[in-house]
């Protein structure tokens, strides 16, 4: 276990912001989850008591009848945010006085530093390169991750949750948000940042950077397990899979989007074009990561292998 | 949830406590904000404000010390003459100069005032309506104005100057009154300095004379450093190259870099960074107004923010300050031309070793080794050529033949018209081929070979000390420029049998009758057995230990050029060496390079040639291109006799260590061990020092090294060290570099290598300042950071000595000489020469040789220092001396170098200007024979008169060559005041006196000089230039009676 070298990627100026985040992001997801709860709890108990709900306020706050069931934002809202303002500012001094930017040396245009890594909050794709064409991985996959973002408001046919927390109203956007947010986009961040060594070579955590390092790999792509060696063989049988794996991830997705009646009456009140974008940007979603896990466990290069382009 | 509160929590709760706490932090914060930007980022004022303080408290004391010492020095007589001659002087002028000061201040200077303001208010409305012209568009506006102009000008203002009364002036007459008024003033000024120049010069010497005596500084200069002192504020200072946008901030800390006064750490209390830079005169040079500070200091002259940063000592920052020990690595990046650099003795020094020592016959750098480059540029140059010539020739040919058969007259004309230019194209590339001939003829000469070449192992060495020496060359002779190698022992086999096997067969081309020899290359007389005492003797005194050493450890003797011989007598055979001692430069066979191989008698005798090789015979009888004709060893011959030769060698055969000897290594003879051999041989690069049969063409093994100081951090391979390298601080350039030279091997450490995949380089054994040295050679060795224009490459005489030094350094010219000053010979060191009666033996010193000697007659010298064809076992100057300049047989290129050298550092005007003198009358002549041979001036008694008996005392070289030797200027000088050239020198100072503003002899005169009212020493030396052998032998004949 090589302490000295973790205390280096850790304490590096530009893996600071990442540090945090590692840390931020788990306790907000958390802590909004728990608001999320506590909420819900109190929708079944105002929902299963209309006289209560007549007079309290859905909040979970202590509330007493006779306490007013709205205050202003001035002061009561703008005085926390102040206060928080402060907090930021306070922070933000401490963290530019304390330490400098990372700057390195000139770039030479005949020297490639090892590790070549981009700013934190590129690693993702960076990342992601090691699994995708770069092509592929650097311009279709950011576009489509935009896209989908922006996808986003047209296909959301759910009424409920607006301006307060709640799980149980929200659970598959929120379960989505989970899933791309923190498990594809931050663990990629976390692997480029933390993983990748040296000739972008997998270090676990605790083990030493070595740019000497030489180790065994070699990928495959997937006709090759199967011993398809003619060019069309390749594409035919490529396009076949992945066309296999659409169909049951599609399948897969449309079972969970309508397993409750509640998402059943959400699905309900999509529009056909709706759906099927939602399905494309899910399918993609989920493809990801199979994709990673294909190469990063069994060593599978490509799937669909074809002159123009390889998946 | 036990108990609800009574109110509102969201209405009611306070944050006044969170508030005023984060609101104190955030002042807080904004007070550490401010105070990080004024001082935690400037640093730099903390040392500012301590410099301040430190160096008022040292003026103050200095102050103290320096004026008792001034005082006492304005005491002495020479200082009151001339203060008395500068106040005289003064007095003399002052009521002149006074007069014009009156005239100026009271008279002229308050009437100019007074004019001035009357006329800088009409001019400047003239201007501004000249301008309301210019901008104006309309024509009757621009007339109006030009009118108002012109009113402006005529109007007559009342002027009233001090003692004069009112008088009405127009424009023109205020400004031609002005002029006139400032013009008188100029002359008055000019007049008033012309008034104080006698007194100002007298002033200025006065001042000369006071500040060459006061060491460190005069109270004037600390009275004027602390005046700035009081103003001294506290801001950046910063260097700022603009023409290569350096800026330098580096004495904003090191603030007594540049002080007139000369600050030790001691002086400002124990801080080093206030200390003066050391050397002043390199300061002098390099000014940093011009140069800054980094480009040779390296490190970060921008950063201010800390020590660490402005250093350049934290990570990603390409040029840290060179450590102490390989400061002059800076110097190389101007100063890569040179071998020899003035004032950077360890950078010299890292040369010398990395020439010395083979270095450059595995890595490439450029300048290092050039001459076997340039051979093979000339070569295939050559090469390519011939094969132009003959295609065009070949072509002239089909041109002839077309004409021949053409059809028509004018056809013909003109193929036979494109045939004869192509035919005169041949001929230009003729001259061109004939160019690199004449080059390649030179280079022969030039070309030097680290080691020894072993093509000869089998003629010169004892078999059965190969794989001894192969083990470890170090262990058996302490100091070897040959490196150890890593060898197991089957490889020492191998290559031990490959070079046996390889080399030249001592029994090839014997000649027929010649029984006895053990060589067919030496004669029977080189075989016949000579006096080792007198070959110790000669040994010791003939010049050998200018280069070689003898005796080992503590014992040792002589210089470290070439080979300790100590154990000479166990490895080499006795004939080899009588022959090599005669001529080292004696190849058994001579090499073609077209061919590749060496030739044999029998080449030879297919063209009806005598198998005769030199460097006049050196074309090569089968395809006549350039032959290395010649050993390429820098050893010189010193032009011995056979037995003076068969003497020393039978010294160095007695130079072993008892019981000595050598296990049997019958495996040498195995032909299957030959492959392997070569093929190891190749590997290691052998073929870089040594030639060696079939390998002559090699490249070099290593890689480059020219600009390995900027090479990329990350393409040092550190291996499995790098951990270890950066833990320790040492994952550096300079790290790289001392812990390869220290251990070439060590970053094979732990890893698994077949034999021959692993680092070749071999070890050195170099010291900790020899290691210094070459790292200092190679951080300096950087793709310049500074443009092209500040690279040091004159165009004048300073080129010529540049060259010089590759030339004097190849061929160790300073083993006897002394050629700058503060120099030390090997004669120098060895016990022998302290001795006074030794003490005239040591060879003559060269400083101000270019001003000594003609250049004509230097370069015939150096081509043949006997200075004669026939007798060649002398010296041709002083041939009292043991000592012997030798042989160098150096090429035309190298003797011109030399010559030039000597004339540049003796800044003698190029080309060489000859001095004429009057010649003598005949009472002249007359005159001076007396004075030559008077008792008073007894010139024959030391300087050599080609008299055997006198000439074994003599102690200075003979006169009948000074006239083509010599220089009269020089000579002059010489006669004057020879204790000034040449400190201790044997030639007795004060010969002449100064008299009357002529020199006359100090000594007792001859009667015939009675009554001479010319120079006396400007006689003996015009008699001198006149002197022949004839006058002396007429000389040496009245002096017998």
């Amino acid at each position: 276990m090589d302490l000295h070298q973790l205390w280096t990627i850790l304490s590096a100026p530009d893996n600071i912001a990442i540090v945090v985040l590692l840390l931020a992001v788990p306790f907000y997801a958390w802590y909004g989850l728990r608001q999320a709860f506590a909420n819900d709890r109190l929708i079944d108990r105002l929902e299963a008591d209309p006289e209560m709900a007549k007079t309290h306020h859905r909040k979970t706050q202590p509330y007493r009848p006779e306490w007013d069931k709205e205050v202003h934002v001035w002061p009561y809202l703008l005085r926390i945010e102040f206060l928080a303002a402060i907090i930021v500012t306070v922070i933000l001094l401490v963290w530019s006085i304390a330490i400098n930017a990372p700057l390195e040396e000139p770039a030479n245009p005949t020297l490639t530093m090892n590790p070549a890594k981009a700013p934190w909050y590129f690693l993702g794709l960076q990342e992601m390169l090691v699994y995708f064409d770069p092509w592929i991985a650097g311009v279709v996959m950011p576009t489509l991750i935009i896209l989908g973002l922006m996808a986003i408001p047209y296909i959301d046919t759910n009424p409920l949750g607006s301006g307060y927390y709640t799980f149980k109203q929200r659970k598959f956007a929120i379960l989505t948000f989970f899933f791309g947010f923190l498990v594809l986009w931050l663990t990629m961040i976390f692997i480029g940042t933390f993983i990748r060594g040296p000739g972008w070579m997998w270090f676990w955590p605790g083990q030493t950077w070595d740019p000497n390092r030489v180790i065994f790999e070699v990928n495959r792509d997937l006709p090759d397990i199967f011993g398809i060696t003619s060019r069309a063989g390749k594409f035919f049988f490529g396009a076949t899979v992945i066309a296999a794996w659409c169909v049951a991830a599609g399948v897969f997705i449309h079972k969970l989007i309508t397993a409750t009646p509640f998402s059943r009456k959400i699905y309900r009140r999509m529009s056909l074009l709706q759906y099927a974008v939602m399905q494309f940007f899910l399918i993609g979603m989920l493809s990801l990561p199979v994709k990673i896990l294909a190469r990063l466990l069994f060593r599978i290069k490509y799937v669909w292998v074809t002159p123009w382009f390889n998946v | 949830m036990s108990e609800r509160p009574e109110r509102d929590p969201v209405v009611h709760s306070s944050l006044s406590r969170p508030l005023v706490i984060w609101s104190a932090l955030l002042v807080v914060v904004l007070a550490w904000a401010l105070y990080d930007e004024t001082y935690g980022i400037r640093p730099w004022k903390g040392y500012e404000a301590r410099f301040r303080k430190l160096y008022a408290g040292y003026l103050a004391n200095a102050g103290l010390g320096e004026a008792e010492y001034e005082r006492r020095l304005k005491a002495s007589p020479e200082y009151h003459r001339l203060d008395a001659e500068m106040q005289a002087a003064e007095k003399a002028a002052r009521p002149e100069a006074s007069a014009i000061d009156r005239r100026i201040n009271s008279g002229l200077e308050p009437k100019i005032l007074a004019l001035n303001g009357s006329f800088q208010e009409i001019r400047s409305r003239i201007a501004a309506l000249t301008y309301e012209i210019e901008t104006t568009r309309s024509a009757g506006r621009k007339n109006a104005l030009r009118g108002e102009i012109a009113s402006l000008q005529a109007e007559v203002h009342r002027i009233e100057l001090p003692g004069e009364p009112p008088q009405p002036m127009n424009f023109d007459q205020i400004s031609t009154r002005l002029q006139q008024m400032k013009d008188e003033k100029a002359r008055l000024l000019d007049r008033r300095v012309e008034v104080m120049r006698q007194a100002s010069a007298l002033r200025a010497q006065r001042d000369q004379y006071l500040s060459d005596r006061i060491p460190n500084a005069s109270l004037a200069t600390i009275a004027s450093v602390q005046h700035g002192l009081d103003k001294f504020d506290i801001g950046i200072r910063q260097i700022h190259v603009a023409d290569i946008d350096l800026v330098d901030r580096c004495e904003s800390c090191h603030l007594g870099t540049r002080e007139p006064i000369q600050l030790t750490a001691a002086a400002m209390g124990g801080e080093a960074v206030f200390t003066s830079h050391p050397d002043q005169d390199l300061l002098k040079i390099h000014d940093p107004e011009k140069f800054g500070c980094t480009p040779c200091h390296g490190g970060n002259g921008v950063a201010v923010t800390s020590v660490e940063k402005a250093h350049g000592e934290n990570e990603h920052w390409l040029w840290p300050l060179h450590h102490k020990e390989n400061i002059e690595a800076g110097c190389q990046q101007c100063h890569a031309r040179e071998i020899v650099t003035e004032m950077a003795g360890t950078l010299n020094q890292g040369r010398e070793i990395f020439r010395l020592r083979g270095c450059a016959a595995c890595h490439r750098y450029d300048g290092f080794d050039r001459e076997a480059e340039e051979m093979t540029s000339v070569s295939q140059q050559t090469r390519a050529l011939a094969q132009q010539k003959a295609a065009t020739l070949r072509e002239a040919g089909f041109r002839v033949q077309q004409a021949d058969q053409a059809a028509t007259n004018a056809e013909a004309r003109r193929l036979y018209q494109q045939a004869t230019d192509l035919q005169v194209e041949s001929s230009q590339l003729d001259a061109k081929i004939d160019e690199l001939d004449q080059r390649s003829h030179e280079l022969v000469r030039e070309e030097k070979k680290t080691g020894p070449d072993l093509k000869e192992v089998r003629m010169k060495l004892r078999k059965e000390w190969i794989p001894v020496w192969l083990k470890d060359p170090h262990a058996w002779r302490e100091g070897t420029k040959m490196p150890t190698f890593r060898l197991d022992d089957s490889e020492i086999r191998a290559i031990s049998a490959f070079l046996w096997q390889s080399g030249v067969d001592p029994e090839w081309g014997r000649p027929p009758g010649l029984p006895g020899a053990r060589s067919a290359h030496t004669t029977p007389e080189q075989t016949a057995p000579g006096d080792p005492a007198k070959g110790k003797e000669a040994f010791e005194t003939r010049g050998c230990l200018a280069c070689h050493s003898m005796g080992e450890g503590a014992a040792r003797q002589g210089g470290t050029f070439a080979a300790n011989l100590s154990r000479e007598g166990e490895k080499a055979n006795y004939d080899y060496l009588v022959r090599w001692i005669l001529n080292p430069r004696q190849r058994t066979a001579p090499y073609c390079p077209f061919e590749k191989r060496d030739l044999t008698p029998a080449d030879y005798a297919r063209h009806n040639l005598p198998y005769v090789f030199d460097l006049d015979h050196d074309k090569c009888p089968n395809d006549g291109h350039q032959l290395q004709v010649e050993q390429m060893t820098p050893m010189p011959s010193l032009r011995l006799s056979q037995d003076e030769a068969r003497d020393i060698a039978s010294y160095l055969m007695t130079c072993k260590r008892p019981n000595f000897g050598y296990a049997p290594a019958a495996y040498m003879d195995d032909p299957a061990l030959k492959a392997r051999g070569l093929a190891l041989v190749r590997n290691y690069g052998c073929a870089g020092c040594h030639e060696i049969a079939g390998l002559e063409e090699e490249q070099r093994i290593g890689t480059e090294l020219t600009r390995e100081g900027s090479k990329p951090l990350e393409r040092f391979d550190f291996a499995l060290l790098l951990p270890k390298a950066e833990a320790e601080g040492w994952h550096t350039h300079k790290g790289f570099f001392d812990h390869k030279l220290t251990d070439p091997a060590v970053f094979d450490q732990g890893k698994e290598k077949a034999k021959q995949d692993r680092l070749k380089m071999p070890n050195f054994n170099l010291s900790k300042p020899e290691i210094d040295a070459l790292t200092t050679l190679l951080e300096g060795s950087v793709d310049p950071t500074v443009p092209e224009s500040y690279t040091y490459a004159p165009a004048d005489q300073r080129a010529d000595i540049i060259e010089g030094w590759w030339v004097v350094r190849k061929y160790n010219c300073m083993g006897c000489h002394r050629i700058h000053v503060g120099q030390t010979t090997v004669f120098d060191t060895l016990p022998r020469y302290r001795d006074p009666d030794w003490k005239d033996q040591v060879p003559p010193t060269l400083i101000g040789e270019g001003a000594r000697v003609r250049p004509d007659w230097l370069m015939r010298f150096l081509e043949n220092p006997a200075l004669s064809d026939k007798e060649t076992n002398r010296d041709g100057v002083r041939r009292y001396l043991k000592v012997r300049m030798p042989t160098f047989y150096f090429s035309g290129g190298e003797v011109r170098k030399l010559v030039r050298f000597f004339a540049a550092l003796s800044s003698q005007p190029e080309p060489f200007v000859e001095e004429t003198l009057e010649p003598l009358t005949a009472e002249e002549r007359t005159m001076a024979r007396a004075l030559f041979t008077s008792p008073g001036a007894p010139c024959l008694k030391c300087h050599m008169t080609g008299d055997p008996a006198h000439d074994a005392k003599a102690t200075a070289p003979d006169f009948t060559i000074a006239r083509e030797r010599l220089q009269p200027d020089w000579t002059r000088r010489w006669m004057l005041d020879p204790a000034a050239i040449s400190p201790g020198t044997a030639m007795p100072s004060g010969l002449f006196t100064h008299q009357d503003g002529r020199w006359v002899f100090a000594g007792q005169k001859p009667s015939v000089f009675n009554g001479y009212q010319k120079d006396e020493a400007d006689l003996l030396l015009r008699y001198m230039f006149e002197f022949t052998p004839q006058e002396l032998s007429r000389l040496r004949a009245g002096m017998r009676n």
